[in-house]
């Protein structure tokens, strides 16, 4: 018997007789009921009372409550699974069915596909930059109680920080109840050498032993720093970072207890750090403990300082505390801080959160610039799908009438409809990932390497899940779609042209979800163009030298063999080397400075002046030196507008005089020729000699093409008789101007002859010049890349959007068109009419986008150079732009429409 | 009379209810008929243990139940072996009957 393979269930599910928990219950209850009357009366007709009938009944049973139990436990798990296994099968075969559909229309899904992955993509990768940098706390334990000091010094210059001095440090870890820790630390690039290897440059930080314990830091191996390892006279001990213990001693757990020699002396590795330990917005390869005399007070405030907050205590508390602290400095340490200098300069204590000092205003706002501005893309993108969904669900009219018709119901289509939109999107999700991933990686490589955090970007688990609920979110709406739109019309079935009403409400959402594109198009390009024309404007600043062809490299000379003030060692050495790089083919010049331009912060120094200044002062506190060497503004292509730069036997014999910028002899010597004035720095500001101005160049931008030119005091490499400076240029800058831009021949000259100068020197830090200048601009073209990028994928979607709503009327009106063509009107009039009404479309949205831009361009303010958030110019061109491409994408409609043959087109209607 | 706590062995009542139900559909008041008319009430069965085991038959699939009428007008659950059930009654017989045989042996040799 074939049938006898049929599982109740199936034969369930075709009647729809679900089973629930009750039904069981009663079932059973039934069953049982109707086993125990039927035995009573068996036993009543062989003779037994009602009674002793039942009795019996009941004996015979047994527990009733029991069995009742059992087999109704059993039924309730049967429907569970049949309910289970329903749920599934539903599930597979409504999958199966909307992939097929989608299959299909392989135009539509595709087309959706990528538009919907390309919006989910690039919105997911941005939001993981925002992640990375922006919204997850540092990596350091409890990092939310992590924080900066330094000073603010107002009367100095109104954005000018100065660090801790160690009189700062001592004295706040004593006496500062609301700070758990706090640690210092200066930057200290060393030279490395190990016993088997060539001398190596590393990135090295002298810090207090405390900066562990601020940082919560703890040892992958060996041992942290300690606070006698700062003590004077201590023996010198590192710390390897995690990352150069890896690469340069391939983690080798021997190390510890190793002598590597540091800048020429013998020092022990004592531990390794743990992996990812960082100071802040560093990559160090060691530790190195600076030596921390409490006796020895300087008012220096050179160190970068970090602190842990206490439970409870806030930075308003910690700030107060340090306020009141220092207010007593002039007491307490009368030999270092004179009550004239906290009047003189403003100086007082700042506390920052660690976060936002590390990340700062403008990365935080740019990133959300950036989130948002592919937030709108999505957006963009979404309509764009919104609009293909009413396209196709115009053309599923029939079908889904029909199905209507024959007993679909309305749950099972918007079933239908959701899983078909689901799947849609979350395939959308599972592309969008990989887009992401490769657009993380571009992102990354691109990024400004001051980008803080960038070794944390990555694509994580959020980030996935980000990405599938913004695509489950997305489906679920357009899933959702075309139940809002009625679309079950039994009317289409009936009069094809009862639809038409219908469908003129659609063709108006349908113009609607373009004029949205275009609106948030306009807000894009509108961003993306102040971004264009700010960086055009940037890069037309001259940056007042010519960095093409520049080569730099450093060779760092230890100081345990060049002492700290021998000029004449250090000179020696760098006028040789310039003299062999000189003669070497295809190098036009040769020179070297302690401070390239824009390559992070020039140095500024209390200056002291011969003459007094019109408020009766002699001294300029923090004004920007540099030292250079001779030859650097003639390889630097920075003109000498006055006097001349001092040559090599001027400075040997300590002749040499210093050289001011155009704008530093105008800031204070205006209308009076600066040759020959007087200034000094470092010591006995106020008293003879001084150095004499013996040069002017021209105006340098040191600090980026958007900050104003520096007024800088280029100082000799050799202070004259009498005279002091900072000490011998340790870390020189050599410049090389080449003809070809050809690294290799001048680097195997410099190679060359520091193996004769000495051999345990490397060639460091090799860049060119251009890339310099690039990099400090890579905040802002990057900013502005993405932005086009973003702008760009909206016009395209715009257009397209609007060439597929004007195609898709004109479809839709040939009937129209050809009874007018019949009647004699103009073919160009007519196409003119389409254009217009595409036009039409593309004003509204420019206006709404308009007004859109003008009221959110301004969160670009800060991220604009010389150009007005709502420049007209740039609006100008959007709108231009948009109406351009509104007549361009309705043309090819325009003309398909003029070329109807008027009766093929009644026929058709 | 029925021979006295004969208890079922388990998984017996399973074989009883499918072989009676080979000769077509019944309820479970009927299979026990069946069984005491066939043993001469030979057999004891807590009659309420019945209900789990075919519940749990019908579960896997080798009995099917439907509702139906008796000729007393009565509304009952009757059960009937699918082919799955008729597989599984094959087994059980064979399984059984090697049982009894090895069984058989043992007690005819200690008896000999």
């Amino acid at each position: 018997m074939s049938h006898e393979s049929d599982r109740p269930a199936n034969a369930r599910r075709a009647f729809r007789l679900p089973r629930g928990g009750a039904q069981v219950d009663a079932q059973v209850d039934d069953e049982l009921q109707f086993h125990l009357e039927e035995r009573i009366e068996e036993l009543v007709a062989q003779g037994l009372t009602r009674e002793q009938a039942e009795a019996e009944a009941r004996r015979r049973f047994g527990d009733v409550a029991r069995w009742r139990k059992e087999a109704a436990a059993i039924d309730r798990d049967q429907v569970r699974d049949e309910r289970r296994a329903d749920v599934l099968d539903t599930l597979r075969r409504e999958t199966r069915q909307a992939a097929r559909a989608l299959v299909r229309a392989p135009g539509f899904s595709l087309v959706a596909l990528l538009t919907l992955a390309l919006g989910l993509g690039a919105a997911t990768a941005i939001f993981a930059v925002l992640d990375a940098v922006v919204l997850r706390p540092l990596p350091y334990p409890a990092a939310d109680r992590l924080v900066w000091i330094d000073h603010q010094v107002p009367l100095v210059g109104a954005n000018d920080r100065w660090g801790l001095a160690t009189v700062n440090y001592f004295d706040f870890r004593e006496h500062v109840p609301a700070l758990a820790a706090i640690g210092i630390w200066s930057d200290a690039p060393v030279t490395m050498t190990v016993p088997d290897g060539s001398p190596e440059r590393v990135r090295g930080a002298e810090v207090s032993a405390s900066i562990f314990q601020a940082l919560g830091a703890r040892p992958a191996l060996g041992r942290l720093l300690a606070d006698y390892d700062n003590a004077p006279g201590a023996s010198g001990v590192v710390v390897l970072g995690h990352g150069y213990w890896e690469r340069r001693f391939a983690g080798d757990s021997t190390v510890i207890g190793r002598k590597i020699t540091l800048e020429g002396a013998p020092v022990e590795v004592v531990g390794v750090a743990s992996e990812g330990l960082q100071l802040p917005q560093q990559q160090l390869d060691v530790w190195l403990p600076m030596t921390l005399d409490p006796a020895q007070r300087v008012n220096q405030h050179t160190y970068a300082a970090l602190g842990r907050l206490r439970d409870g205590a806030t930075p308003e508390l910690l700030r107060s505390q340090l306020v009141d602290r220092e207010r007593r400095f002039s007491e307490l340490y009368p030999g270092v801080y004179s009550p004239d200098f906290f009047t003189s300069t403003g100086f007082s204590p700042a506390v920052t959160s660690l976060h936002e000092h590390v990340v700062g205003e403008l990365v935080t706002r740019t990133l959300w610039v950036m989130f948002a501005a592919v937030g709108l893309v999505l957006l963009v993108a979404c309509a764009h799908v919104a609009n293909l969904f009413l396209v196709r669900l115009e053309a599923r009219r029939r079908e889904t009438a029909v199905r209507t018709a024959l007993g679909a119901a309305r749950g099972q289509l918007a079933w239908r409809s959701l899983t078909e939109s689901l799947l849609l999107t979350l395939g959308a999700a599972a592309l969008g990932i990989a887009l992401a991933f490769g657009a993380l990686r571009a992102l990354v490589a691109l990024a400004p390497p001051s980008l803080p955090r960038l070794a944390e970007i990555g694509l994580g688990w959020p980030h996935v899940a980000f990405i599938v609920g913004l695509a489950a979110l997305v489906g679920v709406v357009f899933g959702i779609l075309p139940l809002l739109r009625g679309s079950v019309d039994l009317g289409v079935l009936r009069d094809e042209s009862r639809g038409m009403t219908a469908s003129r409400h659609r063709n108006a959402v349908r113009a609607a979800l373009v004029v949205g594109q275009v609106a948030l198009s306009v807000v894009l390009l509108a961003a993306g163009g102040l971004m264009l024309r700010s960086a055009a404007r940037l890069h037309a600043v001259p940056p007042g030298f010519d960095a093409e062809h520049v080569l730099t490299f450093q060779v760092p000379l230890p100081y345990s063999r060049y002492q700290w003030a021998d000029y004449d060692k250090v000179l020696e050495l760098h006028r040789t080397l310039a003299r062999r790089l000189a003669a070497t083919p295809g190098v036009l010049a040769v020179g070297g400075t302690v401070s390239l331009p824009m390559d992070g912060r020039i140095g500024c120094a209390l200056i002291g002046f011969e003459e007094r200044g019109p408020d009766g002062s002699n001294r300029g506190a923090c004004l920007s030196y540099t030292t250079v060497a001779p030859g650097y503004f003639e390889t630097m292509r920075i003109p000498v507008v006055r006097g001349h730069a001092p040559t090599w036997d001027e400075v040997a014999s300590g002749t040499a005089g210093v050289v001011v910028t155009r704008s530093f002899a105008e800031h204070f010597w205006p209308g009076q020729d600066p040759l020959g004035k007087g200034l000094k720095g470092y010591s006995n500001l106020g008293e003879p000699p001084y150095f004499r101005v013996v040069g002017v160049v021209d105006d340098v931008r040191m600090e980026g093409l958007a900050k104003p030119p520096t007024e800088v005091i280029f100082f000799p490499m050799k202070p004259g008789p009498e005279l002091q400076l900072w000490g011998a240029p340790h870390a020189l800058a050599v410049t090389v101007r080449t003809s070809t831009g050809d690294a290799s021949t001048v680097l195997a000259a410099a190679r060359a002859a520091m193996a004769q100068l000495d051999p345990a020197v490397p060639i460091d830090n090799v860049r060119w010049m251009e890339r310099i200048v690039a990099t400090s601009l890579s905040q802002t073209t990057l900013a502005m890349l993405l932005l086009a990028i973003a702008a760009g994928m909206a016009l395209l979607l715009s257009a397209v959007g609007i060439y597929g709503v004007i195609a898709y009327i004109v479809g839709q009106r040939r009937g129209e068109i050809g009874i007018r063509l019949a009647l004699g009107a103009p073919a160009a009039m007519v196409g003119r009419d389409v254009v217009l009404g595409a036009l039409r479309l593309a004003v509204v949205g420019i206006v709404i986008g308009l007004a859109g831009a003008v009221a959110t361009t301004r969160v670009l303010q800060s991220l604009l150079y010389d150009v007005s958030p709502t420049d007209p110019w740039t609006l100008v061109a959007v709108a231009a732009l948009l109406l351009a491409l509104a007549a361009l994408a309705s043309w090819v409609p325009a003309r398909r429409a003029a070329r109807v043959p008027p009766m093929e087109a009644l026929r058709t209607s | 009379m029925p021979v006295p706590d004969l208890d079922l062995l388990r998984g017996t009542l399973d074989l009883l209810v499918l072989k009676t139900l080979s000769w077509g559909p019944m309820h479970g008041l009927g299979v026990l008929r069946w069984i005491e008319q066939t043993t001469h009430q030979r057999l004891q069965i807590e009659e309420g243990a019945l209900y789990p085991a075919l519940h749990r038959m019908e579960r896997k699939g080798w009995l099917a139940a439907e509702w139906g009428i008796t000729e007393k007008n009565r509304k009952a659950k009757f059960y009937r072996l699918t082919a799955a059930g008729r597989r599984q009654l094959a087994a059980e017989v064979s399984k059984w009957s090697h049982y009894t045989e090895a069984v058989g042996l043992v007690l005819a040799a200690e008896g000999a």
